[in-house]
C-alpha cells in the first residue's frame, strides 16, 4: 500500500484559476520523489495538499482525494497529520516560531505529544544529524540563512516523519551547503517529496521525477528516464550553458579597492576585498554562504560605506536585494515600476521581464517568481550604469533563469552588471567572468 | 532568575509605578527600569525612543488638556471645545507623574522584550497559547524595524531614498502588508507542525528557586508600599 496517494486532484485557491488539475500520483515508503516545473506550475500547492494545508488552511475548491499515511486529508487536519508528515518551506524566516534553536526544534515534538523525557534528547539528535548541534543554545536571530534552513530541517527530522515534504529548501544555500542539506534530508529512510529549482544535486539523489506544468503532471517517471525526457523536452533543466565572451578594453564603472567592513562592531565580514567592474561586462560574484558577497555588492552600489579601503564609482547605481518583498510598496504593478521612471518606460520594462498584462494587478498577488521579475523591473526602469543583483534567481525555474540571463546579456552593453549568486549554472550562463570570495572564518551571515 | 519569575517581577514593578503618586517615587522606578534596559545595549534603542516619545507627548499635551490647580504659569487662548489653554504648577506635576508612569510601563515591557528568554516563558506557562501569542507579538517590534530598514534600503537601491515624515509615512502601508503576509506564513507553518493538536506535552521546566520566590515577594511588597505610602 502506498504511503501517500493523490487521486484526480483538482484544486483552486479562492477566487483563482485551478492550481492543480487532475493530478494523480502515489508515493511509496522510502521513495524520494523530485517535483520539477516552472514558477506557478503547482509544485508548492501539491506539497501543501500532501501536508493537508490545502484545503484546510487555504480554503478554495478541492476535488479528488488525497490520502496520507492512511488518512484522508479532507477529514484529518494538518495538525493531526503532523509527526507522520513534516514540512520544510522555502523561506526559513517565515516558519521559525520560537527564539532559541533547541526550543524551536522541540516545538513540533511537544505539539505531537512526545513523552517529555524524550523531547530534549530527540531535539539534540536531530540537530546533530544535520550538523547543527553547536547551534542548540543560539538565538535564531543570530543565524545565517543556511543555518536557519538546517534548523528547520532538524525540526522536521526530529519528528521522525514517514513523509518529509521539502519546498525548495536549498534556495538560500550555496552549492556545498545544498549538497550537505540534501544529504541530511534524504538519508534518513523517510519518503521524501522535494521541489527544486536547481535540480542538478537533487536529480542525482531522486528515485523518481514528477514534472508539473500549469497544474498538470507532464511526466512521472523513474530518474534515468526522466533525465532523458528532460534532455529532450526541457533541456534548460539539465544542461549548463556558457556562451559568453569576455568584454575587453571598456571603461571602469566601479573600482572597489581593498575594502574592509564589519557590522555593528562585530567581526569583519570583508577584509581587504577588491573588485573592478567595467562597462559592458557582467561579473558573477560567488562564494560560500556568509563570505561577504552581499556586503561587497552593497559597498560597490553605495548602500554601505567601507570602513577601510575605497570605492570609486562613476555611475548611477541600482541594487536588487535578495528579498523581492522589499520592492512592494505600491498598490499596482505598473505604479510600482513607474516609481523609478516614466510610465511609458515602466510599461516597456514590464514587457521586457515578461510581466505584460500584469500592470493592474496588486504586487502582493504575484507568485514568488513573478515578484522576482517585478523587483528586477523596478531597478531596470532607472536605466542604471551599474546594476547590482543579489541572488536574482531565488524561486525562479531554470527556463526563466535562462531568459533572465539572456535579458541581462542583451542589456549589458551600456552598463556594468554585478550578479551575486550561488547558482553555478546561472553564473555560467550570464557572466563574462566570475569573482569568487573565500569564506571569512567564524563570521555569521549579516 | 527564571523567566516566569522575572516576568512577574517586571509586572509588579510596573504596577507599583502605576499606583504610586509621588513624582520622585515613580521617577526612581522608571530610572531603575531604564538601567535594566540599558543592559541590552544597542537593541534597546527603538524601545527607548518609543518610550521617550510617548512619555514626552503625555508630558507636553496633558497640561493643556487639564484644568487643575490655581498656580498659573502660562495662560493661553480660549479655544472651542477645549476651553482655555493654560498651564499650572499642579498640572505640570500631574503630567510629570503620568509621563513617568507611562515611561515605567514602557520600560518594563522593553526589559521583558529584550532581556527575558521567551521560549522558557512559553514552556513554563499554564496558558501556553496566550503566552506564545504574546511572545510572537513581542517579536513584532524588532521584525518591523528590520522590515522598515529593508524597505528603505530597497528604495535607496532604486535611487529613491524616502525623505521627511511624509516619505517615511508612505512606508507604513507596505510594512503592515508585509507583516500580515509573514503572519499568515507563520500560522501555516505552525499548523503543519501540529500546533493546536490535543495531547501536547512540554519539555520539563526547571523548578523555581529561592531567589525566584524572593523576587516575586519583593515585587508584591513594592506594590503594597507604593499603594499605601508612595
Amino acid at each position: 500500500m502506498a504511503l501517500a496517494s493523490v487521486e484526480s486532484l483538482t484544486y483552486s485557491y479562492p477566487g483563482a484559476p485551478a492550481a492543480l488539475q487532475e493530478v494523480s500520483l502515489c508515493i511509496e515508503e522510502g521513495e524520494v520523489v523530485l517535483l520539477l516545473g516552472g514558477s506557478g506550475s503547482g509544485k508548492s500547492t501539491l506539497l501543501r495538499a500532501l501536508a493537508g494545508l490545502v484545503p484546510w488552511f487555504h480554503g478554495g475548491r478541492f476535488e479528488g482525494r488525497v490520502e496520507v499515511v492512511g488518512r484522508d486529508t479532507r477529514r484529518a487536519r494538518p495538525a493531526e497529520l503532523a509527526g507522520a508528515v513534516a514540512s520544510v518551506f522555502q523561506d526559513p524566516e517565515d516558519q521559525i516560531v520560537l527564539g532559541r534553536v533547541e526550543a524551536e526544534v522541540a516545538f513540533g515534538l511537544e505539539n505531537v505529544g512526545t513523552p517529555p523525557g524524550e523531547i530534549a534528547g530527540r531535539a539534540r539528535d536531530a540537530l546533530d544529524a544535520v550538523g547543527a548541534a553547536h547551534l542548540a543554545e543560539r538565538r535564531v536571530v543570530e543565524l545565517s540563512g543556511g543555518e536557519l534552513q538546517r534548523v528547520c530541517l532538524a525540526s522536521a527530522l526530529a519528528l521522525e516523519p514517514r513523509l518529509l515534504l521539502l519546498d525548495e529548501p536549498t534556495s538560500q544555500l550555496d552549492h556545498d551547503g545544498a549538497e550537505a542539506f540534501l544529504g541530511h534530508a534524504l538519508g534518513n529512510g523517510a519518503s521524501v517529496v522535494l521541489s527544486e529549482q536547481r535540480p542538478a544535486t537533487a536529480l542525482r539523489r531522486a528515485d523518481r521525477v514528477v514534472f508539473l506544468e500549469r497544474g498538470r503532471i507532464l511526466l512521472d517517471a523513474p530518474r534515468d528516464d526522466a533525465v532523458e525526457w528532460l534532455d529532450e523536452h526541457r533541456p534548460a533543466w539539465t544542461r549548463q550553458q556558457n556562451n559568453n565572451s569576455l568584454q575587453e578594453g571598456r571603461e571602469t564603472v566601479c573600482r572597489v579597492d581593498r575594502v574592509s567592513f564589519a557590522y555593528g562592531g562585530g567581526p569583519r565580514v570583508l577584509d581587504g576585498a577588491s573588485l573592478e567592474l567595467r562597462r559592458g561586462e557582467i561579473v558573477a560574484l560567488t562564494g560560500p554562504n556568509g563570505c561577504g558577497k552581499t556586503t561587497l555588492a552593497k559597498l560597490a552600489a553605495g548602500l554601505l560605506e567601507p570602513q577601510e579601503g575605497s570605492v570609486e564609482r562613476d555611475a548611477r547605481p541600482a541594487f536588487l536585494l535578495q528579498d523581492p518583498g522589499r520592492y512592494l510598496v505600491r498598490e499596482r504593478v505598473d505604479d510600482e515600476v513607474a516609481l523609478g521612471g516614466a510610465r511609458a518606460d515602466a510599461l516597456r520594462v514590464l514587457a521586457t521581464v515578461g510581466l505584460a498584462g500584469f500592470e493592474g494587478r496588486h504586487p502582493r498577488d504575484l507568485s514568488s517568481g513573478e515578484r522576482e521579475r517585478l523587483a528586477l523591473a523596478t531597478v531596470l526602469v532607472a536605466e542604471p550604469d551599474l546594476l547590482v543583483l543579489d541572488e536574482p534567481t531565488r524561486g525562479i525555474d531554470p527556463e526563466r533563469k535562462l531568459e533572465l540571463a539572456t535579458l541581462l546579456r542583451a542589456q549589458a552593453g551600456p552598463r556594468a552588471t554585478l550578479v551575486v549568486t550561488h547558482d553555478r549554472s546561472f553564473a555560467a550562463a550570464v557572466a563574462d567572468r566570475e569573482v569568487s570570495l573565500a569564506a571569512v572564518p567564524e563570521v555569521a551571515l549579516a | 532568575m527564571r523567566p516566569s519569575a522575572a516576568a512577574l517581577v517586571l509586572i509588579g514593578v510596573a504596577v507599583a509605578a502605576l499606583v504610586a503618586h509621588r513624582l520622585w517615587a515613580v521617577g526612581v522606578v522608571a530610572l531603575v527600569l531604564l538601567v535594566v534596559c540599558l543592559r541590552a545595549g544597542r537593541r534597546a534603542k527603538p524601545y527607548l525612543w518609543g518610550t521617550l516619545f510617548s512619555a514626552g507627548l503625555v508630558f507636553l499635551l496633558s497640561p493643556l488638556l487639564q484644568s487643575t490647580g490655581y498656580h498659573v504659569l502660562w495662560s493661553g487662548p480660549d479655544l472651542p471645545v477645549l476651553g482655555r489653554l493654560d498651564v499650572t504648577t499642579e498640572e505640570l506635576r500631574i503630567a510629570g507623574v503620568n509621563a513617568l508612569r507611562l515611561a515605567a510601563v514602557g520600560l518594563a515591557f522593553a526589559a521583558y522584550a529584550l532581556l527575558l528568554d521567551h521560549d522558557r516563558l512559553v514552556a513554563a506557562a499554564t496558558a501556553r497559547r496566550s503566552v506564545l501569542a504574546a511572545a510572537l507579538a513581542t517579536r513584532l517590534v524588532p521584525t518591523l524595524e528590520r522590515d522598515a530598514r529593508g524597505l528603505v534600503e530597497a528604495l535607496r537601491g532604486r535611487g529613491l531614498a524616502p525623505e521627511g515624515l511624509r516619505g517615511h509615512a508612505a512606508l507604513l502601508s507596505p510594512l503592515l502588508a508585509g507583516s500580515l503576509e509573514r503572519g499568515l506564513n507563520l500560522a501555516e507553518a505552525m499548523e503543519a507542525r501540529g500546533f493546536g493538536r490535543p495531547g501536547r506535552t512540554r519539555v520539563p521546566a526547571p523548578s523555581w528557586q529561592l531567589r525566584d520566590y524572593g523576587g516575586v515577594a519583593l515585587s508584591i511588597t513594592a506594590i503594597a508600599v507604593a499603594a499605601l505610602w508612595l
